[in-house]
């Protein structure tokens, strides 16, 4: 009477680190909570790196599968969050490599999507369609590296782990890529 | 000072410059700012690309472009693989000499988290089984993590859940339990009914190391 069925229980409030222990150790609803509070987040960093949502849904999925798999040796159960962005990151590279097999990262350049527009015009106006609108345009490589340091936090070496470049390349397409926004975000003021 | 005047230098390069500073989390010099306006306006786009940077992914997370229907979740929840945790195995007796019968220690995890869900105020999280537990009798110690609900007194949660545990583990194993350890690693808020947690103001009596409640304002504190 009291228990509404499809209710989440008391585990839609637990920590990341609660859930992480859980699912670790095969509890599925742990891990169900999970997915929904990093679903969205997990999606729209595919996305970045993607540079369109055409297969973010794919990527969403692989990420948890993996995620699943590898819990159990996660060291700091607390840091899921920022694990999820790292595998998030890498399953979207490797879709991006599978679209160019044998080309170099830095000449990666998929044309930007044009699938989004409608979406693009009902955001105009605010900074971050700007940033969002500027960062379809920049080349892919410069992207990825932005979009992993700004938003997914990570060090120049991971980056470039990831990349399976030199850090020097990365420094560089940063630079590059954060010398573009500035020049663009001279519209935003 | 001795600053080699990267006035001077192209435009590109001190935003290399500029732009470790920021990922090292440092606030560059003063004189490289001061000397130079170009300077000092390049390091605040370069802090506000930042900042811009955060609501990218912040605002797509709040839901907007999640499909409104469960289809995603259900997905990755169907082609996960769920015997993967099943663990080492874990003997229990049987009246038959000849039957072979046990647990594994998943389905003992299980148990666990089950005894410690019937705990109001306390989520469970990981829990291990450390020892032999392919011998009988061996001697085994559980540990189990543990979050507590904001405001509940930890020693006496600490000490049902063990109580907790230990009989469901008398019950449904034969494992000789030497010790039930119990790590409170978080304190977090009641999400689901705000009605019941007590203001931030509650006198916090935690001795936890790893303190970080979920949502730390609940009840906006609009100025």
């Amino acid at each position: 009477m009291y228990a509404p069925p499809p209710s989440p229980g008391p585990l839609a409030d637990a920590p990341d680190r609660i859930l992480a222990g859980r699912a670790a150790d095969g509890d599925t609803r742990a891990f169900e909570v999970l997915v929904r509070r990093h679903g969205g987040l997990v999606r729209a960093y595919a996305t970045r790196i993607l540079g369109g949502a055409t297969d973010a849904d794919d990527v969403v999925q692989e990420t948890f599968i993996t995620a699943w798999d590898k819990l159990p040796g996660l060291d700091d159960l607390s840091a899921v969050r920022s694990w999820l962005m790292r595998i998030a990151n890498r399953k979207a590279l490797d879709r991006i490599r599978s679209r160019h097999p044998d080309v170099p990262i830095e000449d990666w350049d998929d044309p930007a999507p044009a699938e989004e527009g409608p979406d693009r015009q009902a955001e105009a106006g605010s900074r971050r369609a700007s940033l969002i609108a500027a960062l379809d345009r920049m080349p892919d490589a410069q992207r990825q590296c932005w979009v992993m340091k700004e938003v997914g936090g990570l060090a120049y070496d991971e980056i470039a782990e990831e990349l399976g470049v030199p850090p020097s390349t990365v420094r560089g397409l940063l630079a590059r890529a954060r010398r573009r926004l500035m020049t663009e975000m001279e519209e935003w003021r | 000072m001795n600053a080699n005047t990267p006035a001077d230098e192209p435009h590109g390069d001190i935003v290399d410059l500029l732009g470790d500073y920021l990922d090292r989390g440092e606030q560059p010099p003063r004189e490289l700012l001061e000397n130079s306006p170009e300077n000092d306006l390049a390091f605040a786009a370069l802090v506000r690309m930042r900042e811009v940077a955060a609501t990218l992914v912040e605002i797509d997370a709040d839901g907007s472009g999640e499909p409104e229907d469960d289809g995603w979740v259900q997905n990755i929840l169907g082609s996960i693989q769920r015997e993967v945790r099943s663990g080492r195995s874990i003997p229990l007796t049987h009246p038959s000499p000849r039957a072979e019968l046990s647990l594994t220690e998943g389905a003992v995890r299980g148990l666990v988290r089950a005894a410690g869900d019937s705990v109001d105020g306390v989520l469970i999280g990981r829990c291990s089984i450390e020892g032999d537990v392919g011998t009988p009798h061996a001697p085994v110690v559980v540990r189990v993590e543990a979050s507590v609900f904001w405001g509940e007194r930890i020693p006496e949660l600490a000490e049902r859940l063990r109580a907790a545990i230990g009989a469901a583990l008398l019950q449904h194993t034969e494992l000789a339990v030497e010790a039930i350890d119990v790590i409170v690693t978080d304190v977090h808020l009641r999400r689901s009914s705000p009605a019941d947690t007590p203001a931030a103001a509650a006198e916090s009596e935690t001795a936890v190391a790893d303190e970080r409640p979920v949502a730390p304002h609940e009840e906006g504190t609009a100025e």
